[in-house]
């Protein structure tokens, strides 16, 4: 009983006090901020987003993020403020441009020579093909009288 | 026909392992400043020793210098010091900005220009000095307009305010000849 009461207090006192470090008007711009530090990459350290990192510039990128937001700051206006700043290399989504354009590009390319290949490779040798398929049919309807014939 | 499929996957893996090969080189932390041939941001920031004293960009033009970012935290700004100095000696502009560390109100003691007066000065007689003068960037906000991701960092601006080049990490002397030196020379010239 009395670890239960015990256990009943210590779950208690963390609900009361779990209460949020950053106010936020409404829900939407808690929601903003979320995601918008999840998508800015910290320039100090490589591969972390800013919500990740403790480096004093994904801080200041935070705070600045925060600042804006409370400010009623739309999702794009706080990410050109950053990118004018930092570059392209600051949001994990590049834009597209004429050096990125390869990374869409580039898979769909493939897919075409694949598949360009492969109807190449089919459509060279479709009688021969026909051919292999017939033999192998008889020879299994051989088989399969073979086997027939020996059942009692 | 044959050779054709032998040959192409062949070029292509070979142009892979070329791509992948030159990747080993790179440094992933190059990459162009957003602040390059852009006016330097404006600001309002006080001296680092005379906080009396206001700089604003203005009163930066009409000479080509080197703004560097560093703060006595940082052992790569404090070795890159003696150097800077002889530069200095060489006639090169260097203009200090001084990147304050964030000061969390539950852990660190309150900011004192005093303490970090102190402490400037007792680096900057250690280690050489090649600073013109120094500029506090108490909250980093200059620092934040400008991209820069950490200390040391340094910005080539020329006479009319604009940036010119840009580097991230220490000076020693490979770096300002192959790189910065050149730089310096041609944007200093009137």
């Amino acid at each position: 009983m009395k670890y239960l009461i015990a256990t009943v207090i210590l779950l208690l006192s963390g609900a009361l006090n779990a209460q949020e470090l950053l106010q936020f008007d409404n829900d939407s711009q808690r929601d903003l901020y979320r995601s918008l530090t999840a998508e800015l990459r910290c320039p100090q350290c490589q591969n972390q987003n800013i919500a990740d990192s403790n480096a004093i510039v994904a801080v200041d990128m935070r705070q600045k993020t925060y600042e804006l937001v409370r400010q009623g700051q739309e999702r794009q206006q706080v990410l050109d403020y950053m990118i004018n700043r930092y570059g392209d290399f600051v949001h994990y989504q590049p834009p597209l441009n004429r050096y990125t354009l390869w990374l869409w590009l580039a898979p769909v390319l493939m897919l075409a020579l694949l598949l360009g290949t492969a109807i190449y490779r089919r459509s060279r040798q479709p009688q021969h093909n026909a051919d292999t398929k017939s033999e192998l049919n008889t020879e299994l309807d051989q088989l399969i009288k073979r086997y027939r014939s020996k059942k009692p | 026909m044959r050779k054709l499929f032998f040959y192409v996957p062949l070029a292509l893996f070979l142009l892979l392992t070329v791509f992948l090969l030159s990747g080993l080189f790179s440094d992933p932390r190059e990459r162009e400043s957003a602040s390059l041939n852009k006016a330097l941001p404006e600001f309002a920031l006080a001296d680092l020793m005379q906080p009396q004293q206001i700089w604003t960009p203005q009163q930066l033009h009409g000479e080509t210098f080197l703004l560097n970012v560093w703060g006595t935290w940082c052992p790569t700004c404090n070795a890159e010091l003696g150097y800077l100095t002889e530069l200095r000696k060489q006639g090169v502009k260097i203009v200090g900005l001084y990147y304050e560390l964030p000061r969390d109100p539950t852990f660190d003691t309150p900011f004192n220009l005093k303490t970090l007066q102190q402490d400037v000065a007792q680096k900057l007689q250690q280690n050489g000095d090649p600073y013109q003068f120094n500029i506090l960037d108490l909250e980093r906000s200059l620092s934040l307009d400008l991209g820069v991701s950490g200390a040391p960092e340094t910005f080539l601006v020329d006479a009319d305010g604009i940036v010119r080049a840009h580097h991230i990490g220490d000076i020693n002397p490979r770096i300002w000849r192959a790189k910065l030196a050149p730089l310096y020379q041609q944007w200093s010239q009137p």
